[in-house]
């Protein structure tokens, strides 16, 4: 086997570095008051938060698993109608920030509160995720084996779950890792929908408390946990299956009496995914006088894009080195480096900035408050996002062509950039895409780190609810969700691409 | 794994015991204060308040200001990570609590005797490390259409009469600082059992703002918020509007505390100092009791109209340097199973 070019070394195992930062911060706080953390870790309230967490994960990961895998199912494979529009509203749920969604509930249905509208909020902001991986994957995949169980008898329901589903197993397992953990990170929509989860609790330890300790304690665990989801992930999400270029001409499956229910239960995912968040947006803005300033507008735009943009460029410099180094040279070096980029993305981004603050202010005081500590900062919380999306078309493009490039005189490595690379580019442009999108919507890591007077659409958002001026704050909750459906409207496009190309 | 965390706690704790070394501060530098003609401020109060106010200083001093908008206690955590490297000059805060924090670790400098005389001793930290700068006052908020009687006291609320009737914000800082108040002066157990009834009367919203929307809608009956929400909600809607309406409890019940927003200087120079003495202006104290309805905490500003004037407020007598204590207090708002 080849060995992995230097570079891909030198930044993986940067990467590695940089994510191992929040890990040891929390260490280094628990060193600094061991009794009080254990004390914290065996009250009776670890346990009930233990339990909170779990249930959440494990519903919103499922729920949104089911959604997204037969929204991709439904529009990719079927006789549906309307399946372009339908995979629009599947993706556009990724434009609005969950705690926009959260918001938008608790103003449309006010008093609601507790499990089941986190469950239900996170569910719809997560299941775009699956949507598109098993999109991407269902449209590469190759029908004719569908066919061909179809012709030995099978029904259309058991080729759904005995042909098709292990196909698509590793972008759909993929991708709940990435809901899994954003469900154990997500902080905004549970503080709104008040339900007690880890990442509540370290929030409240570190604002309401200044514990420093007690929130190191609670993290730890928090890690621990993302660690059990991903040994998870690893053990049912099967092997990646290369594919042949050519993919078959397909039929589309015919729902027969499933298709009423079937566009109803769609439609309603959409209204309530998409259409009561854009509904109380516009009446927001309808609603009392708007005085938001037209200069500051401008300036949060352009924050919000250039931060976006940038981090976008570094975080998938940093993926593209992982990601080859894990599909195409597997070591065990490279296994290490990808666990440890995984390990710490269920942290809540406040563990992360308040790492980089504590060794920025005191040991790299010419970085702190700069951006590149703020970019610095989103490496290492969304670089998994990347490498998520990324891992699943490279490890597509079919090793036997890198052998036809060499056997036909590019040397070595050469083929990554002259194979690997081209072939896999839409799917990375999709992953940077992505990430750009989480940037966007990024809240406390940005507010903690960004230097003196730097603003995005984001902060604005943030600094006008805390001022109560809801109707002020509604025009930048807007801008956000039409600029983040840029990037969601091509991760729809991509994955759907192949589609239009091979199938009709 | 556990080679490299070691290895990385081991550079961590090497690091940060050489910074901890050389970092020390000062006692005596106030004998020759440095001057400085530019600031950097951590301010916990939004831009939209206190932007015009940073202009309104520069004009007046020549002095440049650098601002960091966040959370107070997003701020306050910044302060305690960076220790004695934080660039910041002076941390404005939305409340004692973040102050109180801040002070606790030794990271404030004693703000100077011709500035804290200004305000009531009962507005500041007891050792002077910050000083109040406006003043703000809980308050019940209720729908007159369903509440007739109104309640003496908080503790009323304990009453089956209030089950599901009565909201509370229990995350709130106001909040959290009204219990530790009355964790203070009326003890734990009593605190306990009021916390205990509020699990079962209270409906629960995380924040004051939430709660005043809650009575406007008709959803809740009555509920505990700090009076400048009202006359925020009545600007924004116009007064005629409100279906709810404020109303005080007896004399020195703890409903009553009155808490401030406040400043600490973290780096003393000329410039943290020329701030603080600013924000304790008669400019800038007229400033916020007309923005925001704050109570002015200098003598002899007008306040807005319809507020009761807070040499009539009923207040009870909290040490407010008492109100750092949040930590007791969040156990016991957690034990009753409120947050």
């Amino acid at each position: 086997m080849r060995k992995p070019p230097t570079l891909l070394k030198v930044l993986g195992i940067a990467a590695a570095l940089a994510a191992l930062i929040p890990v040891g911060y929390l260490f280094f706080r628990l060193g600094a008051g061991s009794e009080k953390a254990i004390e914290e870790l065996l009250r009776p309230r670890t346990l009930e938060l233990l339990f909170n967490t779990t249930l959440l994960v494990v519903s919103v990961t499922f729920t949104a698993l089911v959604i997204g895998f037969l929204q991709a199912w439904l529009t990719a494979r079927t006789n549906l109608g309307f399946g372009a529009l339908f995979a629009v509203l599947a993706t556009l749920p990724l434009a609005i920030p969950s705690y926009v969604m959260a918001f938008s509930f608790t103003a449309t249905f006010p008093g609601v509160s507790g499990f089941l509208p986190s469950w239900l909020v996170l569910s719809l902001a997560t299941s775009p995720y699956v949507f598109l991986a098993v999109s991407a994957a269902l449209v590469r995949t190759d029908a004719s084996s569908e066919e061909v169980a179809r012709t030995l008898g099978l029904t259309k329901w058991q080729v759904l779950l005995r042909v098709t589903w292990p196909q698509v197993r590793p972008a759909a397992t993929a991708s709940s890792l990435l809901v899994a953990l954003y469900t154990l990170s997500e902080f905004g929509a549970i503080a709104i929908l008040r339900f007690d989860t880890f990442t509540r609790a370290i929030y409240n330890a570190y604002r309401l408390s200044f514990d420093r300790t007690a929130a190191a304690a609670l993290a730890v665990v928090l890690v621990l946990l993302t660690l059990v989801v991903i040994w998870f992930e690893r053990k049912y999400r099967g092997d990646y299956l290369s594919v042949s270029p050519a993919s078959q001409k397909r039929v589309r499956i015919s729902l027969g009496k499933a298709k009423p229910p079937a566009v109803t239960g769609l439609l309603l995912i959409a209204v309530v995914a998409v259409g009561i968040p854009l509904y109380s947006l516009i009446n927001w803005s309808i609603i009392g006088s708007s005085t938001a300033n037209l200069n500051q507008i401008m300036e949060a735009l352009s924050g919000s894009v250039s931060l976006a943009v940038l981090a976008g460029v570094v975080i998938t410099v940093f993926a593209l080195a992982i990601a080859l180094w894990i599909v195409r040279y597997p070591t065990k070096l490279g296994r290490f480096v990808e666990l440890s980029v995984w390990a710490n993305h269920a942290l809540p981004a406040i563990v992360v900035a308040l790492a980089l603050i504590f060794l920025g202010a005191n040991l790299l005081p010419w970085v702190y408050q700069t951006t590149a500590l703020l970019i610095f900062a989103y490496v290492i919380l969304f670089l998994p996002n990347a490498l998520g999306t990324m891992a699943t078309p490279i490890a597509q493009v079919p090793k036997s062509l890198e052998d036809v490039a060499n056997s036909l005189g590019v040397k070595g490595n050469r083929s990554i950039f002259k194979v690997v690379l081209p072939i896999a580019a839409p799917g990375i442009l999709a992953g940077a895409a992505l990430v750009s999108l989480t940037v966007l919507k990024e809240l406390p890591a940005t507010l903690l780190l960004r230097p003196n007077g730097t603003e995005t659409l984001a902060v604005r958002l943030w600094s006008s609810t805390e001022e109560l001026a809801f109707a002020q704050a509604a025009p930048y909750a807007l801008l956000l969700v039409v600029l983040g459906g840029l990037p969601a409207l091509a991760l729809n496009r991509q994955a759907r691409k192949a589609l239009s190309e091979v199938g009709k | 794994m556990f080679k490299s965390f070691a290895t990385l706690l081991a550079l961590f704790s090497a690091l940060t015991l050489s910074s901890c070394t050389s970092g020390e501060p000062n006692p005596n530098a106030s004998e020759t204060l440095q001057q400085k003609d530019s600031l950097v401020l951590y301010s916990g109060r939004s831009e939209e308040l206190v932007q015009p106010l940073i202009e309104m200083f520069e004009q007046e001093t020549g002095i440049t200001v650098e601002v960091r908008f966040a959370g107070s206690a997003e701020l306050a955590a910044q302060i305690l990570e960076e220790g004695e490297n934080s660039p910041a000059d002076v941390f404005f805060s939305q409340d004692a609590g973040a102050l109180g924090a801040v002070s606790k670790a030794g990271l404030f400098s004693t703000i100077p005797s011709e500035l804290s005389a200004q305000v009531d001793k009962q507005y500041s930290a007891t050792d002077n490390s910050w000083v109040g700068v406006s003043g703000r006052a809980r308050i019940l908020v209720y729908n007159h259409a369903t509440v007739s009687t109104l309640p003496l006291s908080v503790f009323d609320f304990a009453k089956p009469e209030w089950k599901n009737r009565i909201a509370i914000a229990p995350t709130n800082a106001s909040f959290q600082s009204f219990v530790t108040a009355m964790r203070v002066v009326e003890g734990e157990a009593a605190t306990s059992s009021w916390l205990d009834a509020m699990k079962t009367n209270a409906v629960i919203f995380e924040k004051n703002d939430a709660i005043l929307n809650a009575i406007e809608q008709g959803v809740v009956d009555a509920g505990l918020i700090n009076h400048y929400y009202w006359f925020a909600k009545a600007k924004e809607l116009g007064k005629g509007k409100m279906k709810s309406k404020l109303a005080a409890f007896e004399s020195n019940d703890l409903g009553n505390l009155v808490n401030v927003a406040g400043a600490g200087i973290v780096n003393d120079n000329s410039a943290s100092r020329a701030f603080v003495e600013f924000l304790l202006s008669n400019k800038a104290q007229t400033f916020f009791a007309e923005e925001t309805a704050e109570y002015p905490l200098i003598a002899g500003i007008e306040i807005v109209e319809g507020l009761t004037p807070l040499t009539d407020v009923r207040n009870p007598k909290v040490d407010l340097s008492d109100l750092d204590t949040l930590d007791e207090t969040l156990e016991l708002i957690r034990a009753a199973g409120l947050i």
